[in-house]
């Protein structure tokens, strides 16, 4: 009797074991063979995002050793005919890192990019894929901002005084005025946006005072690459789970100072034109 | 037990680490690599490209931007960031002042009575100096009254009207909006007008003196 419970207590310690390392197993296999699948599919949508590219794109090939100047002229081209419009247009150089306001022609603003970021997809396009998606003008559809873009007080006007309130005003002896000075401006706040534009690209902007606060922002989980990331992730976990490609939209993520970012994102009207050269 | 329920815990956050890791970092640094994107174009070419085509592009480039340049106007001219209150005047295509403002506090003030609105912000856009004064006169609209509770006056009435308020000078551009001076200095380079744009005494008088009829105001 003794025997057998000791052989007992022996086999349920070995069962046990085996069934830990059976668990490490199985464990380990299904987080690989799920990243494999999330890296597999994030990765075909990406290459599907750039095969429908290559078919949009017409014409004839681009010759390489043209390309420069070709992007040059399709950037001033491009400024020319948003300058025709009579409303601010953002034109954004990333090859000599600024990014511009422009009202019928006139750079009204200009401010130096600290720091960017593009995805792959624009690091492989071809001189057709390019032309064909910032040879003209782009147009915003939409914004997500971190900050009000047109923040607007509502103000009740006192009632209207009788003559005889008037005239007992008037009889009141002088006193300081009370009135507080306002102070200016919005408190310190994260300053992001991100802007959709119709050729199917995201347009990220934010104001960082210097780079070391952007990246301390993203660790922080406060920044906006951060937040896109964790979006981009949630709406792609459902349809990898239904082992569907998640949907991809090539980004650029532009850090300028946060006085600039504001003043861009409160003047650019609903739906402004954008030109961009990479 | 215990061990075994803390070796399954940590087998379960480990994995969850390394899932997130790699969801979060690993994968989209893939996704940017070119080691898993292939390039666009299958065959690049290069070298076919000669002289006279790169020479008959830099002539359109030219005047491309002969064309853009036109729209930079001849006449002095000023820009106002309303976000910043700061302005910019423009003589010669140079800058030759700048220097803080007041613009637009953007508020809509409801009268109690009538429910009616008013809007103080400034408008963005191109616009024009219209007219030109010393010594202006403000002709109070109904809002001025309808904020301090006061009953509207009928036009033309003599309470309509204050001098020394908008300062030494006032250049009109269009639609009620004027640039002027002001009594209340220490506003200055606030959000705080119903629109029109302040300026210091000085600044006031060097744009004044060098703005003309017809001179372009851009405002963003």
């Amino acid at each position: 009797m003794k025997e057998n419970s000791a052989d007992d207590f022996d086999s349920l310690f070995v069962k046990k074991r085996y069934g830990l390392k059976i668990f490490l197993i199985v464990f380990c296999l299904a987080v690989l063979s799920l990243t494999g699948v999330y890296a597999y599919l994030s990765i075909g949508a990406v290459r599907d995002r750039m095969q429908l590219a290559k078919t949009q794109a017409e014409g004839s090939v681009v010759d390489a050793s043209l390309i420069d100047l070709m992007k040059e002229k399709a950037w001033v081209e491009s400024r020319l005919k948003m300058a025709a419009g009579d409303s601010i247009g953002l034109s954004i150089d990333l090859e000599q890192h600024t990014i511009q306001m422009e009202l019928k022609g006139l750079v009204v603003m200009k401010s130096k990019i600290q720091d960017c970021s593009t995805s792959g997809f624009f690091k492989r396009m071809d001189g057709n894929v390019y032309f064909t998606m910032f040879g003209t003008p782009m147009t915003i559809l939409r914004y997500v901002s971190s900050i009000e873009k047109n923040p607007f007080k509502v103000i009740h006007a006192p009632k209207t005084k009788t003559a005889a309130e008037i005239k007992a005003e008037e009889n009141a002896p002088l006193t300081a005025s009370k009135t507080p000075v306002p102070k200016d401006s919005l408190p310190k706040e994260n300053v992001f946006w991100t802007m959709k534009l119709d050729r199917d690209i995201d347009l990220n902007i934010q104001g960082i005072d210097s780079l070391a606060i952007s990246q301390s922002k993203y660790k922080f989980g406060k920044g906006i690459e951060f937040k896109r990331d964790l979006n981009n992730i949630v709406k792609s976990i459902p349809r990898i789970l239904k082992l569907q490609k998640p949907n991809y939209t090539p980004e650029i993520l532009i850090s300028i100072p946060e006085n600039d970012a504001k003043a861009i994102l409160r003047a650019l009207p609903k739906k402004p034109l954008v030109t961009i050269r990479i | 037990m215990i061990r075994n329920f803390f070796i399954y815990l940590l087998i379960l956050v480990v994995g969850a680490a390394f899932f997130t890791a790699m969801v979060l970092f690993a994968i989209p640094a893939l996704e940017e690599s070119a080691i898993v994107l292939p390039a666009m174009t299958e065959v690049p070419v290069a070298g076919s490209g000669n002289d006279a085509d790169r020479k008959s592009i830099q002539q359109d480039i030219d005047k491309l931007q002969a064309k853009l340049d036109k729209y930079i106007p001849i006449q002095p001219y000023i820009v106002i960031n309303t976000s910043d209150n700061h302005f910019y005047l423009y003589k010669d295509r140079l800058l030759v002042r700048d220097g803080m403002c007041s613009t637009g506090k953007n508020e809509k003030l409801v009268s109690a009575e009538s429910k009616k609105e008013y809007t103080f912000h400034t408008p963005q856009g191109v616009r024009k100096v219209q007219r030109k004064q010393p010594n202006p006169v403000w002709a109070k609209p109904n809002w001025a009254f309808v904020e301090e509770g006061l009953p509207i006056p009928p036009p033309g009435d003599a309470s309509r009207f204050e001098s020394g308020t908008l300062g030494a000078y006032k250049l009109e551009i269009g639609d009620g909006f004027m640039i002027h001076g002001t009594i209340y200095k220490r506003f200055m380079g606030l959000s705080v007008t119903h629109g029109c744009v302040r300026l210091g005494d000085d600044d006031l008088e060097v744009v004044y003196n060098t703005l003309v009829i017809g001179s372009k105001v851009y405002i963003y």
